[in-house]
């Protein structure tokens, strides 16, 4: 039996020699809208947009029509779709910016069939396939260069010899296009709350062991390396590794690197479930859910997360238990006010990144509500 | 002048229940330049990917393109947060990529979409019982505050959480 169905549909036609207007319909069983756009030739920029409902999930829905006005002036180039994500998808509606970017690819791969189109137009005996050219090709991101590898001790201006707390996950714009904190700002805010040290853990970037200790000593707040990385089973912390890891990695390829680094791995936010449905819905225990790949490849799991539910907490805790792994807790920050909404209290000092995996895989710390969500 | 389009383009996604613990998301997508489909087979609880098929069927690469081998590569993957970077990281960079990544998120977003689905059934249709609805929701899932414009500060969706945090302030 069919359960879900959605159907999609965008339409471009040529304005005149400069724009290109698309119309776009999308009918699935919850949602009912449509959108028409302009766009500028040949830098593909969004010129004009107008949208409406046919049906909505609720009844202030419409709430999001002026907000598509957010998509105006973006230009269909290697950020745009999550620049269209962060505008129109949630100032406005994601399925609205579901059918923008459905319509916006239609309208890039219609522009690129124009040339040959108006080529056959004088060339009529020419074949058809002659007009694709290199149309399926997806436009390549620009390769970022390799961070530094150079290893190095960092000292901390703290010597603490007493428990200290230690926001183990945060991200700081831009190094994280995700997070809109600078890393300054995220630093103010950790020593205003007292926390007593931060790890940046930013989504597959590596810091320069200069600039954070730049940063250390401007501030004089202990500031830690990790990273954020994607794998097949989800995302990992990852601490003592300084490989630059680009794009996504079979768990079983990162956890190889991080034992041979002799790093330290965090199964992080393991359950972070669906916007409108969580675990219960789907019958997952946490004995079933134990017997995930990734609980038999990482040293502990991130049990205290601030951009879960409660829920989703408990759950990682119940897995971790049963398993036995260490737990920490990290607020995940992304945005100013999140730093230290929870953290790790750790029994002994930690001075540097390598006390840190020490500590670590001493086990003697515990996730803690620091902040508070 | 008649407004003759240049590009058209179908796009359809369709999520069956093929049995308790499994679901099938198929995703076809036709248009000016190009036709082709992708089928995933997904096993609840974990939402693991099981199978993963698909062809192009037309295309300025050729035609009956098998693709299968490209696809295979994101079985084990979880349907849930974040499986559109992990999509695009596994299967790689060949040319018609970004196509078949496209197919599959539509995949994957249709599954999700059939159990929001499921959940929203239950939303009650008066304006009083869609306020109690939608902010129990968004209490139980803090991530959905300020998700869209319906679930954003000043939506009368909202009233009561905005009142929770003038309570908590007290």
């Amino acid at each position: 039996m069919i359960k879900f169905t959605r159907n999609k549909l965008a339409s471009v036609y040529r304005k005149d020699d400069d724009v290109l207007s698309v119309h776009g319909v999308l009918e699935d069983d919850i949602y009912g809208m449509e959108v028409d756009l302009d766009l500028g030739l040949p830098g593909l920029e969004i010129l004009a947009i107008s949208g409406r409902w046919n049906r909505m999930e609720n009844a202030e829905c419409f709430r999001a029509i002026p907000f598509l006005q957010e998509a105006v002036g973006l230009r269909i180039d290697q950020d745009f779709t999550q620049k269209l994500q962060k505008g129109v998808g949630r100032k406005a509606c994601r399925h609205f910016a579901d059918l923008i970017l459905e319509c916006c690819e239609a309208a890039r791969d219609a522009a690129r069939l124009i040339p040959k189109k108006d080529q056959e137009a004088k060339k009529p005996d020419v074949e058809i396939d002659d007009y694709f050219g290199k149309a399926g090709e997806p436009e390549k991101p620009g390769i970022p260069a390799p961070a530094s590898l150079q290893k190095r001790e960092m000292e901390t201006v703290q010597d603490a010899s007493r428990p200290m707390v230690i926001d183990l996950h945060v991200h700081s714009a831009p190094a994280s296009p995700c997070s809109s904190v600078p890393v300054e700002q995220l630093i103010e805010e950790a020593l205003s709350i007292g926390l007593d040290g931060i790890c940046l853990t930013d989504h597959n970037h590596r810091w320069e062991p200069s600039e954070v200790e730049a940063l250390r000593q401007k501030h004089g707040l202990l500031i830690l390396r990790g990273n954020e990385i994607t794998t097949d089973q989800g995302d990992i912390l990852v601490l003592g590794l300084e490989e630059d890891i680009k794009g996504v990695i079979k768990l079983e390829e990162l956890r190889e690197k991080v034992l041979k680094a002799q790093g330290f791995m965090i199964a992080a936010h393991p359950f972070r479930g669906f916007l409108t449905f969580g675990i219960g819905y789907l019958g997952l225990t946490p004995q079933k859910a134990g017997k995930r790949p990734v609980f038999q490849r990482v040293d502990a799991v991130e049990v205290r997360n601030s951009r879960v539910s409660e829920k989703e907490n408990r759950f990682a805790a119940q897995v971790a238990k049963i398993l036995g792994l260490p737990v920490i807790g990290g607020s995940d920050a992304h945005k100013p006010g999140e730093v230290g909404r929870y953290a790790t209290r750790f029994a002994d000092p930690i001075r540097n990144e390598h006390d840190l995996i020490a500590a670590l895989k001493k086990g003697r710390f515990s996730p803690i509500v620091f902040r508070g969500p | 002048m008649a407004d003759i389009a240049c590009f058209t383009r179908n796009r359809c996604t369709t999520v069956e229940i093929v049995d308790e613990q499994t679901t099938r998301s198929t995703c076809r997508v036709q248009d000016t330049a190009m036709e082709a489909w992708v089928e995933i087979l997904v096993k609840s609880p974990n939402l693991d990917i099981v199978e993963a098929t698909g062809e192009i069927r037309r295309s300025s690469e050729g035609n009956r393109l098998d693709i299968s081998g490209d696809l295979r590569k994101v079985i084990g993957a979880r349907v849930g947060p974040g499986i559109k970077k992990i999509i695009r990281g596994l299967i790689g960079e060949r040319p018609f990529v970004e196509m078949m990544a496209i197919l599959l998120d539509e995949c994957c977003n249709g599954v999700i979409m059939s159990f929001t689905r499921d959940v929203l059934l239950a939303a009650p249709k008066d304006t009083a019982g869609e306020k109690v609805f939608f902010s129990n929701m968004v209490r139980a899932n803090p991530r959905l505050y300020n998700s869209c414009a319906a679930l954003s500060e000043g939506s009368p969706l909202m009233e009561t959480l905005e009142l929770d945090k003038i309570d908590g302030r007290r």
